[in-house]
């Protein structure tokens, strides 16, 4: 006697009984059974599929006590991140960037906002604005749940020596090469902007100052060049990553120029390089890493003024010690900020003890000795107690 | 008895079918079990300390292991393997 099944019913007999290695035989022939272990695998690559909302990100409060200035809780900041993956090709990732100001008011910044498309095995497309991939701070560790400091190293902040973030677009990925390890990422975008200050003196303009870079992912380009770089990663160990970086192009700057008391408009570009080495070795619970960046600018000339060529250079070298077995870990950083303006120039020692609660909070206690220009703010030592949290 | 003949092949050739199948399928999953775990040892501790498979979800870790793809530069399947492996920890 024959009895029919529908198709729904066999695919649920099927998964009934497939893990058994048993077949009913009576209406399931082999090729139904092709066809039906062909339905299974789909239905399972259709889950996969299944798009997703993800929030996650990180958040911390802290306190700090600087040399000759009364102590305040401070540091307040929250950065979430949004993950909203359409498919395993598809996904679009944004971060806020939520901070309180001395103020009283509250910042809020797109830290990134990128549509990330996967081109193949080898490379992803990032576009939109993304961090900076020169050098490893800016885009892995700065996070405060990640950093083992409380503070960001000197000239790896804004108007430091590496850039923050970019906007355009930017192909990244990782591939093997005679069994090593490589990564990359390479980008084109809309390049930083320069902060200028004209002196003015009876109503005419007498010298243009640079104060700093401004690397952070503008949305215009006031020239219309753009910039380009990025970073080749090389892991010659599974816990040994040394990787080379380089950013080109030109910088843009608008000010007003005054003569004989009538003022005009200028807009003017500058060539502008980025150097950068970075490396992360791991041994046992012993973790060093250290990151070199140099940022040139060639000179910036309007009106028969002309400023000077600058250049930023930082450099730091981090060790921390984790105590096995327990959630304690020490770190200390030495770093040496050079730039044009001599009150930002710093070499800093910092040292501190964490506390992991779980290995994505934790509290952090640091000290700093700051060398810098007599009398600066770069030159007051600092205490940091820091709770970060990443979920 | 000719039917009875016939079924009894079909059953034999479909759990052998089957047995081998699902065993070759399991070796595949240990093996990328055991290069997801690695990877996930050797990658993420570069950055930031491990975190726990148990804290998302199959789904969430879908998300979670692309951000990581980009950010670490991971190939497709190294990616893959990780995922697998975070997967299979988390009940």
């Amino acid at each position: 006697m024959k009895v029919k099944i529908s198709p729904l019913k066999k695919l649920i007999l099927m998964g009934a009984v497939l893990p058994l290695g048993v077949v009913s035989a009576n209406e399931i022939t082999q090729q139904e059974f092709t066809q039906l272990k062909s339905d299974i695998l789909q239905l399972k690559k259709d889950k996969s599929r299944r798009s997703v909302a993800h929030l996650s990100g990180y958040g911390s409060v802290g306190y700090s006590d600087t040399e000759d200035n009364d102590g305040s809780f401070s540091q307040l900041q929250f950065a979430p991140i949004f993950h909203y993956q359409i498919d395993d090709r598809i996904m679009l990732e944004a971060e806020l960037e939520i901070e309180d100001e001395d103020s009283g008011e509250t910042e809020v910044k797109l830290e990134y906002l990128t549509i990330d498309v996967v081109l193949g095995n080898n490379a992803i497309l990032v576009a939109g604005k993304f961090l900076s991939p020169i050098g490893q701070f800016r885009q892995n560790i700065h996070p405060s749940w990640i950093n083992k400091l409380p503070s960001a190293p000197p000239g790896f902040g804004h108007g430091g020596a590496a850039p923050v973030s970019e906007t355009g677009a930017q192909v990244r990925g990782g591939f093997y090469l005679s069994n090593q390890q490589f990564n990359y990422a390479v980008y084109y975008g809309n390049g930083p902007q320069i902060d200028v200050e004209v002196e003015t003196e009876a109503g005419e303009s007498e010298e243009i100052e640079i104060h700093d870079v401004e690397n952070e992912g503008f949305i215009s380009d006031l020239n219309g060049e753009k910039s380009w770089g990025g970073r080749l990663g090389w892991l010659p160990l599974p816990k040994v990553e040394i990787g080379l970086s380089y950013m080109g192009g030109q910088a843009d700057t608008e000010f007003v120029l005054l003569s004989g008391g009538v003022e005009t408009e200028v807009k003017e570009s500058s060539d502008i390089t980025v150097y950068g080495a970075d490396f992360v070795a791991q041994v046992d619970s012993f973790t060093l890493r250290g990151e070199y960046i140099k940022q040139e600018l060639d000179h910036v000339g309007a009106g028969g003024l002309e400023t000077g060529s600058p250049e930023w250079k930082t450099f730091y070298l981090q060790g921390s010690y984790r105590f096995s077995g327990t959630g304690w870990e020490a770190v200390t950083r030495y770093t040496d900020f050079d730039s044009p303006k001599d009150s930002s120039d710093v070499t800093q020692w910092a040292l501190g003890v964490n506390y992991l609660i779980t290995e994505n909070a934790m509290v952090k206690v640091a000290y700093e000795v700051n060398d810098g220009e007599r009398d600066s703010a770069a030159d007051k030592n600092k205490a940091l107690v820091q709770l970060a949290y990443g979920f | 008895m000719k039917q009875l003949i016939q079924i009894g092949l079909v059953i034999l050739l479909g759990s052998v079918g089957a047995s081998s199948a699902f065993a070759a399928s399991e070796k595949d999953d240990m093996e990328q079990f055991a290069r997801g775990a690695q990877k996930w040892s050797n990658t993420c501790m570069r950055c930031h300390n491990m975190r726990d498979p148990q804290e998302f979800s199959d789904q969430e870790w879908r998300p979670v292991i692309m951000h990581m793809r980009i950010r670490a530069g991971l190939t497709g399947q190294d990616a893959e393997d990780i995922l697998a492996f975070m997967q299979k920890s988390n009940n």
